[in-house]
């Protein structure tokens, strides 16, 4: 609804409303029947001026300044993209948030055609369709500009001043929330498969234990159906401690703890594995205390998990070095190995939830694809950062740091510091 | 035909030519998006789109060749004519390099894939900002932004030299690995070309605009150094690591 102003008085008021089922979201309900709302003001406010003494070439505040003014300002302070395309095909109205959808300054892309602005096959295709059948509609499409977009257009035919017709375009940004979902997909079917991989080989043993299996091959079995258990048991463990970590919920137990021993029992804890796959796993901590107030357990899987995922991308002959040394402000825990490295365009993701450098290799590991974005929740958990350098075919490094004081008080909640 | 119907064919065809580039632009980032998924539904989606490019070079072609023909266009206006009917001709080979790698995306789906895609996604990458800013410096009469775009060959050819040298090493290490790895060089090396044509492109918007043929700069693959760089890996590949190991 608008209020319709001549010279300062009100001479009507045009209003427009549209069915809420045809858009996803009320704000294009709203952005809509503003504009055709402001379309409409206009031609009726143009079909109220007749001459008089507001029309005088000095008027003080003719119409069009005014609507011009707040139409403006409407558009640029809406967080969806608005584009209006004229009869002749060229750009009217081009608002910021259209800019930042499209890498173009709006200064640049008014007056020209759609192709020239923002070079879209399909938003050309279908605004000139609505130009030319007045019929608008909505769809979703992907725009390959400076980054790639998924992108909902909604059009709209609107009257112009002149009688003629005008394309209204509503570009909402879906990409981060297509990308969301993608992730949400991604994780329940890896959750899924994790799951179901196990499982299907605990079912497999046990029918064919069921008809009938003399020892050794019994043992084996109940042997394979204990380890496969217990990767589930693992996975579900982790799920969980994450779930709990990244909702806040989880509360460290903090004690004084002292950094070298921990460090030195998860090493020996370590070393029988990495014996077996023909690696040298080195341990190297100081000989004074090294004590900060953190959650034991929970430092422990860091360090667990650093050094299994070094173990696990470490070819025989390789080296795994576990390393704690601290400055007069933080404790810094390192595990180096001199494994196959990570490309750098990989790096940014390593820690998020099943993420795999190479899905080839994704099933040839052991790991639950958790191991890493666990370690980053409770490092940041503590009031620390993790650090990552690595060099293909040169080795990894991993360096957590964790403030020796300020960690927060014993027993505090995980979020406080998280924040 | 008026001298006002002319600019208004004109205006279209130039219209047309960015439609053109705007289809092709699609078509080499779904190609390389398909390749990366092994999406061949989406593959055959690029074979068929790529008529539609080559209605619209017949189209732009037949009205440049009328204005030629009908209305003797002079001066900035026969450069914009004669600019077109070649910038056409690049973006029609451009279509056709994201129809190739389409067909080895289908040639590559029943195979298992030979490392992930890092780098041909980047050269993809930079190939199409090459051809949106060639583009760009030909909507707006921009030579200076012509100018620019060349420039940034260099880091599609040096990526082009990182991605063959590693697949080299790939096949070195596997003969296995032969056929997928042969067709991923073929892959950068039509994204290679795609930048090559964004220069092109801008070399006629240079013409369009200044009115002065002009060569301009862009850095050249001396093959003869990327094959004695095969020769070396092919050589040492004994002492290498299995590349398909890497990465955590």
């Amino acid at each position: 609804m608008r209020s319709l102003l001549l010279t300062g008085a009100m001479v009507g008021i045009a209003a427009c409303a549209y069915s809420l089922a045809r858009f996803g979201q009320p704000w294009e309900v709203l952005v809509l029947a503003a504009a055709v709302g402001l379309a409409v003001a206009t031609a009726f406010a143009l079909a109220r001026q007749r001459p008089g003494p507001s029309d005088a070439p000095d008027s003080p505040r003719p119409y069009r300044e005014t609507r011009d003014g707040t139409l403006e300002q409407v558009l640029t302070a809406l967080p969806v993209g608005i584009v209006i395309v004229g009869h002749d095909g060229r750009i009217t109205s081009f608002n910021d948030a259209a800019g930042q959808i499209f890498g173009v300054s709006p200064q640049r892309a008014k007056g020209r055609t759609l192709i020239e602005s923002v070079r879209s096959m399909e938003m050309d295709r279908r605004l000139s369709a609505t130009l030319r059948s007045a019929v608008g509609e909505t769809i979703e499409f992907s725009y390959a500009g400076a980054a790639r977009r998924r992108l909902r257009l909604t059009t709209q035919a609107l009257a112009d001043d002149g009688g003629g017709r005008q394309a209204l375009a509503i570009i909402a940004d879906l990409t981060s929330i297509r990308e969301l979902e993608s992730l949400r997909r991604d994780f329940v079917s890896n959750v899924s498969h994790e799951l179901r991989t196990p499982l299907t080989s605990i079912k497999l043993m046990v029918e064919t234990l069921a008809a009938g299996v003399e020892p050794p091959a019994r043992d084996e079995f109940l042997q394979s159906i204990g380890r496969e258990t217990d990767r589930m048991i693992a996975l579900v463990r982790d799920l969980l401690d994450l779930a709990r970590l990244e909702s806040g919920k989880a509360v460290l137990q903090k004690s004084a703890v002292d950094i070298g021993e921990l460090c030195r029992e998860a090493a020996a804890t370590s070393r029988n594995r990495a014996q077996a796959m023909s690696i040298d796993l080195e341990c190297s901590t100081p000989e004074t205390r090294l004590v900060i107030p953190a959650d034991q357990e929970k430092l422990r899987q860091v360090i667990v998990n650093l050094l299994d995922n070094a173990l696990r991308h470490t070819p025989a002959g390789g080296r795994v070095r576990l390393d704690a040394h601290a400055t007069s402000a933080v404790v810094e825990i390192s595990v180096q190995d001199t494994g196959t490295g990570i490309p750098s365009t990989a790096l940014p993701h390593i820690f998020e939830r099943f993420y795999v450098v190479d899905p080839a290799r994704a099933r040839s590991g052991s790991g639950t694809g958790l191991g890493l974005a666990i370690v980053k929740h409770i490092v940041e958990a503590h009031g620390g950062s993790i650090r990552v350098h690595s060099e293909l075919g040169a080795g990894t490094t991993f360096v957590c740091t964790l403030p020796r004081e300020g960690g927060g008080d014993i027993a505090s909640d995980a979020t406080a510091h998280a924040r | 035909m008026g001298r006002e119907n002319f600019h208004r064919i004109l205006d279209d065809t130039q219209q047309n030519v960015l439609r053109m580039g705007s289809l092709v632009e699609e078509a080499i980032t779904r190609a390389v998006d398909a390749l990366s998924q092994s999406d061949v539904a989406a593959a055959d989606d690029i074979l068929r789109g790529d008529d539609y490019i080559d209605d619209l070079n017949v189209l732009i072609e037949t009205n440049c060749l009328n204005l030629l023909a009908l209305q003797q266009p002079m001066a900035s206006d026969l450069r914009t004519i004669a600019a077109m009917l070649d910038i056409i001709i690049d973006l029609e080979r451009i279509g056709d390099h994201a129809c190739d790698i389409a067909q080895i995306t289908k040639n590559l789906a029943n195979e298992p894939p030979l490392k992930p895609l890092i780098d041909i996604p980047l050269m993809a990458k930079k190939a199409r900002e090459m051809l949106r800013e060639s583009l760009d410096a030909f909507s707006h009469h921009d030579a200076s932004i012509a100018h620019l775009v060349p420039q940034k060959d260099d880091e599609v050819d040096n990526l082009y030299r990182s991605v063959f040298a590693e697949l080299i090493q790939f096949m070195a290490h596997d003969a296995k690995a032969i056929g997928r790895a042969s067709n991923l060089i073929l892959v950068a090396l039509y994204l290679e070309r795609i930048a090559d044509h964004a220069t092109n492109i801008c070399e006629r918007v240079v013409y369009m605009v200044e009115g002065v043929p002009r060569k301009l700069k862009r850095s050249v693959i001396e093959f003869n150094e990327v094959l004695a760089r095969s020769d070396q890996i092919l050589q040492s590949s004994a002492g290498l690591p299995d590349p398909a190991t890497s990465g955590h």
